[in-house]
């Protein structure tokens, strides 16, 4: 009997779990990479990075915008509650939170902010003791990454939305 | 007289030099099954893998709408992602928010068809889009900025010189030009893409994004 067509087959298939290993594993392998470079310059998880604004040079995060100051802090919230808390400007700024598949499940930005400032809870259960009165935000996964973007609209304004986003910050409950 | 093979020492007892029958080919098969296997094992891999970097790679952040050469995928940073759009996003958008707050449009062509080249001389026309806020960046291949000699990547909707009736035209090229001029960072074949951002997108933008006007991206020349 010809065993080559059993082989073909065989082969394909396993070709195909390889596949599709690949696509549903990617997601997962650069955010864990991008996690690892944001905690490596902040010394550790739940902690902000203030990088510069990006420039030809930067290679942390793939098509960066030019024009806005990103802040940063890989989160975990396996062992407890992380507040974020950040002063929002008048030009457009934005909080927004990726789970470790890279979703973004959650944004909110200067215009729905209305008291100039802002103080968010992100937790791994609704269950999790937080603070009274914070808003409670549940993360579909345990770790993932917190990207405050702050607009330069025009270099005069620069070292005053600089100062302002220095004072985001990320920190465990 | 018949030499028997000896396939097991020299010197040994004879009952060693004469393997049972078909206990050789016995251990020939099982290695050329192994050998079989990890070969599937090895093919499969390389097929499994590399097609699905293919198709990953080299589609950008794909897109399921288009606006002349301007491409758009609804479901970027979406919870609703499929797992290719997921893969796409992490290598070619990792970070990027959902349409609501921010649409990305991408372009990789011109408006003739022909791939965007770094030794080419672009005008990219149009007016504000509707959205709070703008702007349009280039990147190379590998999806990071260009480095040039102006260290300008991009125009923003609050910078950018106005015509008259205030639309903007922007050169993009290797050499330097009156106006708005975002380099390409030299006179080579490299490829590059553009990104058009709307920050807070009008709701009309976020329902039809290929029924808002974009703007145009027309070849020039090509000095190189």
């Amino acid at each position: 009997m010809k065993t080559w067509p059993m082989w073909v087959a065989g082969t394909i298939a396993l070709a195909a779990m390889f596949h599709i290993l690949t696509v549903f594993g990617l997601p997962y392998g650069i955010m864990n990479r991008a996690m690892a470079g944001i905690v490596a310059e902040a010394g550790g998880v739940n902690k902000p990075v203030y990088p510069e604004s990006a420039t030809a040079a930067s290679r942390g995060i793939v098509r960066p915008s030019p024009d806005l100051l990103y802040t940063a802090c890989a989160y975990d919230v396996s062992e407890r509650p992380v507040k974020l808390t950040s002063p929002v400007p008048d030009t457009y700024w934005s909080l927004s939170t990726f789970a470790s598949n890279t979703d973004n499940f959650f944004v909110v930005n200067d215009r729905q902010v209305k008291a100039g400032r802002i103080e968010i809870i992100l937790a791994a259960s609704e269950n999790d003791a937080t603070e009274e009165g914070i808003p409670v935000i549940v993360t579909p996964s345990r770790k993932g990454i917190v990207l405050f973007r702050s607009l330069v609209p025009s270099e005069d304004v620069r070292a005053e939305i600089d100062a302002m986003r220095r004072q985001s910050n990320c920190k465990p409950l | 007289m018949v030499q028997v093979p000896i396939r097991a020492g020299v010197g040994g007892p004879v009952r060693r030099r004469n393997p049972e029958p078909g206990r050789g080919s016995n251990g020939g098969n099982s290695l050329k099954l192994a050998l079989k296997l990890v070969a599937v094992g090895v093919v499969a891999l390389i097929v499994g893998v590399g097609s699905a970097l293919l198709f990953v790679r080299g589609a950008g952040l794909g897109g399921d709408v288009s606006s002349g050469p301007w491409q758009t995928n609804l479901a970027i940073g979406s919870t609703e992602a499929d797992p290719y759009t997921r893969a796409r996003v992490a290598v070619a958008g990792l970070l990027a928010l959902n349409r609501s707050e921010t649409i990305y449009f991408t372009a990789t062509r011109d408006e003739a068809g022909d791939v965007l080249r770094s030794g080419c001389i672009y005008k990219v026309t149009g007016t504000d889009p509707p959205a709070r806020w703008w702007s349009v960046t280039l990147y190379g291949a590998d999806h990071y900025l260009v480095a040039n000699s102006e260290n300008r990547y991009s125009y923003g909707g609050a910078t950018i010189a106005r015509e008259a009736d205030e639309s903007f035209i922007i050169a993009v090229g290797p050499t330097e030009s009156e106006g708005n001029w975002i380099p390409t960072g030299g006179q080579t074949d490299a490829t590059f893409s553009l990104t058009l951002r709307l920050y807070n997108p009008e709701p009309e933008a976020v329902t039809n994004p290929s029924g808002i006007a974009l703007p145009t991206i027309v070849k020039e020349a090509c000095p190189s």
